[in-house]
């Protein structure tokens, strides 16, 4: 076991969060529906410091390898100028593969701390409203509220006080892991790459610590499967009344807009309504808000002008919001640390005087850091300034498109810069015509998704989204959606109902599709994917931009997937957990399978854990939409867990991806704990971060790396008959290396039992011994 | 539309990583290439799934009897025109491609030369400069309608009538 010096101390634990009596632990009689034995119970790892999960992060990367795809040829971080590591070391003697590790562990720390600060933040601010002692109570059906917690700390956390001792253990590890990616530190790729494992569960732990704590003191859906069915898209907003709109991730001064307009009985009178992960929290704290979509939104909704008050909290927000706002007179108010937009703070100024000074234009916008005192502020100038802005909101006309357009040079430099390599100029041209439909294609299923590269690289500065909006405004109207609020975690009785089917392959798989609104082909293929494995009795799980970007999609029938499929834990459920900070319930869940069905003791126990997800929980997440390095922080967290991952191509950016190799057969060996054998494995799952070149390819990747080596011969029938299907569907055979996963003769689906039996004889097949317990641990 | 100095900036200019650059082919020069190499192999990515950019390359593909990769799900449109090759993602073969030990489609050793077509511009950029970093063994060209900067050798940007007359010499001299 490899233990750093912190760790002794780490261990020590202390401090009235770690009250030894009454913790409550769940092993024992978790299969039946009484509630946990009060018993403490100390796993060997309990808040480990990086180097405690070492080995099992060493075991991952011997058999998913780290792949760098470097995006910069150069190292740019010290004094003695760029370092071109092209073939050669920098002067500091980092090597390009080492570079990169520590470029990547950079970004997921960078993600971590924006999970982190926001949890800080919530945390923080909810103790000081309702006290350290306040319960957290997730209600009769979540019994182990915070598996991460629980494993990585060893303990359960019983009040919001608790939960600010997680914080500070995974600051402490945050600040350990930056330190390393300073010049001269650590110079082995791999050992890089165990502490962005190590990044990334922190960043599990501290999107959990968010979520938990705004779901118990905003009383948030506690694992509802029946959360209700909140409105989605840009034609649900009402641009006759006065619209706030609130921008980000911190779902605080969006509970207190609500609160304002809800004791004053306005909800008649105005619009809240938001775009990314604020507007999902905020429509779990009030069904009544508004989802305008996912981030790809803002600027298209922000020219539009439709948004009086524009409210901007932290993450994922366009940084010239407020240069965007002005040109359409909306007034800007911000409200945290993170994001100041160099405004003056007014935080104690009288808010009427800052209702005034914002409609009279006296200053720009605001800076206010009391949630409270924003609740106010936007209600009231929103009502009043609304009234004024009325012609504001408003695009240009077609003859003024038709004006701009005739000023292009056909450079052709939009459609360079177009991440997507949209045709761009094409569109440009067309309108000069006066045919506006290749502009309208590009606002339709967000192909373009408003990044504004095309606007910077314009040499006769055309605001190619404005006209890009105004193009799609006619359709506006029929971007009326619905989506499931975000229901929480999975209760333990889901859980219980369908461990056993996923571990033995008879759900062949848990989806999740979460990540971030850059899509390579518009946000319609996400809803795609996941029609195809609902419809395939998958379960599938969403959060944040993902799970708006599922909503904007119609099937055959006119119905929304949400409209179609329940909100259950349970095969054919489409499950939204809620925001990005929910994506610690996805982790949770499985988590949960392991402690729940297979009673494995969650405290301190981390490397047990995660061997039991990746040798049995069938779970793989898509990331089709990569943006941010929250979503690198995720993954990585994800992927320490046992969880594999598939990006979509803009993923490849990331500049690491981990990749199994099927034909190293020593790779695969496994440890059947049962026997104490090493036995013959599979490549199940093959890769642990992978991505994927279009949307059919990750559809047929996703279901091979749901396969797990304890998959009964009925369970890999259905996983190989998916696998098989898909296959088929869009490359038109059986796949070539499906005797990989055939481990006896009664894994083969029937249907095509023929074909593969040939497959089989041509490839010298033989039987292969199935493991009782596989793991990559030692016995 | 593309003007002389803009031929040889990578179509999506923000993929330049450093000093280094593709080196600028004509057709005859990647024949040459070919020609040179003892165990050349060809990936071919979705966007060549279309007309005639598919017949170009499946014409290349028979006249110099190149062992087949394809990425995505471009597999199906290269075996319904007659071609067989082997599925895998563009960052399974460019994987495969980096282990100097890996025996090749053919199983006769890895390959010295990759002739890239078809793959979505920023993800076949990044699989190149992988191969630039971590695979000194083999050489890269690209035989796209976009000037790929991470590759050893490139076409330019193009229009496509160009391109289509690019792609015929390397089939017909």
């Amino acid at each position: 076991m490899d233990v750093a010096p912190e760790s002794k101390k780490a261990k020590n634990l202390k401090g009235d969060f770690w009250d030894l009596k009454n913790i409550q632990i769940s092993i024992g009689e978790i299969i039946s529906e009484e509630k946990p034995q009060e018993e403490e119970v100390r796993g060997p790892k309990p808040r480990p410091h990086v180097t405690d999960l070492r080995s099992w992060d060493m075991k991952l990367l011997e058999r998913y390898e780290p792949f760098y795809a470097p995006f910069c040829d150069m190292c740019c971080l010290c004094t003695y100028g760029k370092c071109d590591l092209l073939g050669k070391k920098g002067a500091c003697g980092i090597d390009a593969a080492t570079q990169q590790a520590r470029i990547v562990l950079l970004a997921c720390l960078i993600g971590t701390a924006a999970h982190a600060g926001h949890a800080r933040h919530l945390v923080d601010h909810l103790i000081e409203k309702l006290g350290e002692d306040y319960e957290i109570d997730l209600g009769m059906n979540v019994d182990i509220e915070a598996p991460i917690t629980r494993t990585v700390m060893g303990r359960r956390p019983r009040t919001l006080g608790d939960l600010r001792e997680v914080m500070d253990y995974a600051e402490e590890q945050t600040s350990h892991l930056l330190s390393a990616c300073h010049t001269g530190q650590e110079g082995d790729s791999r050992d890089f790459e165990s502490k962005a494992f190590h990044a990334g569960l922190m960043d599990d732990l501290v999107r959990e610590v968010a979520d938990i704590a705004q779901i118990v003191a905003l009383d948030l859906p506690k694992g509802d499967e029946d959360a209700p069915l909140v409105e989605l898209g840009f034609g649900t907003i009402d641009s006759e009344k006065p619209v706030i709109l609130c921008i980000g991730h911190n779902v605080l001064p969006g509970a207190d807009i609500v609160d304002y307009v809800t004791e004053r009985e306005l909800e008649d009178e105005i619009e809240v309504c938001g775009i990314c992960c604020a507007a999902i929290d905020v429509t779990r704290y009030s069904e009544a808000a508004k989802v305008v979509g996912p981030l790809s939104k803002q600027l298209r909704f922000i020219r539009s002008g439709v948004a009086d008050v524009i409210v901007v909290d932290e993450q994922c927000v366009r940084t010239d919001v407020l240069e965007e706002a002005l040109k359409n007179r909306s007034a800007v108010i911000a409200t945290t640390d993170k994001m100041c937009l160099g405004l003056t703070d007014l935080t104690d100024e009288d808010p009427d005087k800052i209702v005034n000074d914002l409609i009279n234009g006296n200053i720009e916008g605001a800076l206010i850091l009391d949630p409270e005192k924003v609740g106010e502020v936007a209600v009231k100038t929103a009502m009043k300034l609304a009234p004024l802005r009325k012609s504001l909101k408003k695009l240009p006309e077609v003859d003024e498109i038709i004006q701009m357009a005739s000023e292009c040079t056909d450079c052709g430099w939009c459609q360079r810069v177009c991440p997507n390599s949209l045709p761009v100029m094409d569109a440009v041209k067309s309108a000069a015509e006066g045919d506006l439909s290749k502009l309208e294609e590009m606002a339709l299923e967000e192909l373009c998704y408003t990044c504004g590269r095309c606007e910077q690289e314009c040499e006769r500065n055309i605001p190619i989204v404005s006209m890009v909006t105004k193009a799609g405004e006619r359709r506006v109207k029929d971007e009326k959606y619905k989506i499931r609020a975000g229901r929480g975690p999975a209760q333990d009785v889901e859980i219980r109902r369908v461990g056993a089917p996923i571990v033995l392959g008879d759900i062949p798989g848990v989806v999740a599709f979460v990540g971030c609104s850059n899509y390579p082909e518009g946000g319609k293929d996400v809803a795609l994917m996941a029609k195809e494995f609902l419809e395939r009795n998958y379960i599938v799980v969403t959060t944040g931009c993902g799970a708006m970007s599922i909503g904007e999609y119609r099937d055959e029938d006119g119905k929304t997937l949400y409209e179609k499929y329940g909100g259950q834990f349970d095969a054919k459920g489409l499950v939204n957990m809620g925001s990005c900070v929910s994506n610690a319930h996805i982790s949770g869940a499985a988590i949960k399978i392991a402690n729940i069905f297979a009673q494995k003791p969650l405290e301190g126990n981390f490397e047990e854990i995660a061997d039991y997800i990746l040798n049995r929980v069938g779970a793989c997440g898509v990331a089709w939409g990569a943006y941010s390095q929250k979503a690198a922080a995720i993954a990585t967290g994800v992927n320490r867990w046992g969880i594999p991952v598939v990006l979509g191509p803009h993923g490849s950016k990331y500049r690491r991806l981990f990749l199994g190799r099927a034909d190293d057969e020593d790779k695969w060996k496994l440890n059947d704990l049962r026997t104490g054998e090493v036995i013959d494995g599979e490549p199940a799952p093959e890769h642990l971060l992978y991505a994927a070149e279009n949307r059919e390819e990750a559809t047929v990747m996703v279901a091979k790396l749901c396969i797990r080596p304890t998959d009964t011969p009925k369970g890999r029938q259905m996983k190989l008959s998916n696998y098989i299907d898909l296959h088929k569907k869009y490359f038109g055979t059986i796949p070539d290396d499906i005797d990989r996963f055939i481990r006896t003769e009664k894994d083969i689906p029937i249907v095509y039992k023929r074909d593969i039996m040939k497959i089989l004889e041509e490839k010298n097949w033989k039987p292969k011994k199935l493991p009782k317990e596989p793991s990559l641990l030692e016995r | 539309m593309i003007g002389v100095n803009d031929r040889i900036i990578p179509w999506q200019p923000t993929v330049i990583a450093g000093p280094k650059q593709a080196m600028l082919v004509t057709p005859e020069t990647a024949v040459m290439m070919i020609k040179k190499a003892k165990r050349p192999l060809m990936v071919v990515g979705p966007l060549a799934k279309r007309q005639p950019v598919l017949e170009h390359t499946v014409k290349i593909i028979r006249h110099w009897d190149l062992p087949v990769v394809s990425t995505a799900d471009t597999y199906r449109a290269l075996k319904e025109a007659g071609v067989e090759s082997e599925p895998h993602g563009i960052v399974e073969i460019t994987n495969l491609l980096k282990d100097p030990n890996w025996e090749g489609l053919r199983g006769e050793g890895q390959h010295d030369l990759v002739i890239f077509i078809g793959c979505i511009y920023y993800i076949a950029s990044q699989g190149l400069s992988t191969l630039k970093h971590f695979a000194p063994h083999i050489r890269t060209l690209t035989i796209c309608k976009t000037f790929h900067s991470n590759a050893d050798a490139s076409f330019p940007n193009m229009d496509d009538d160009e391109w289509f007359r690019y792609l015929e010499k390397m089939y017909t001299d």
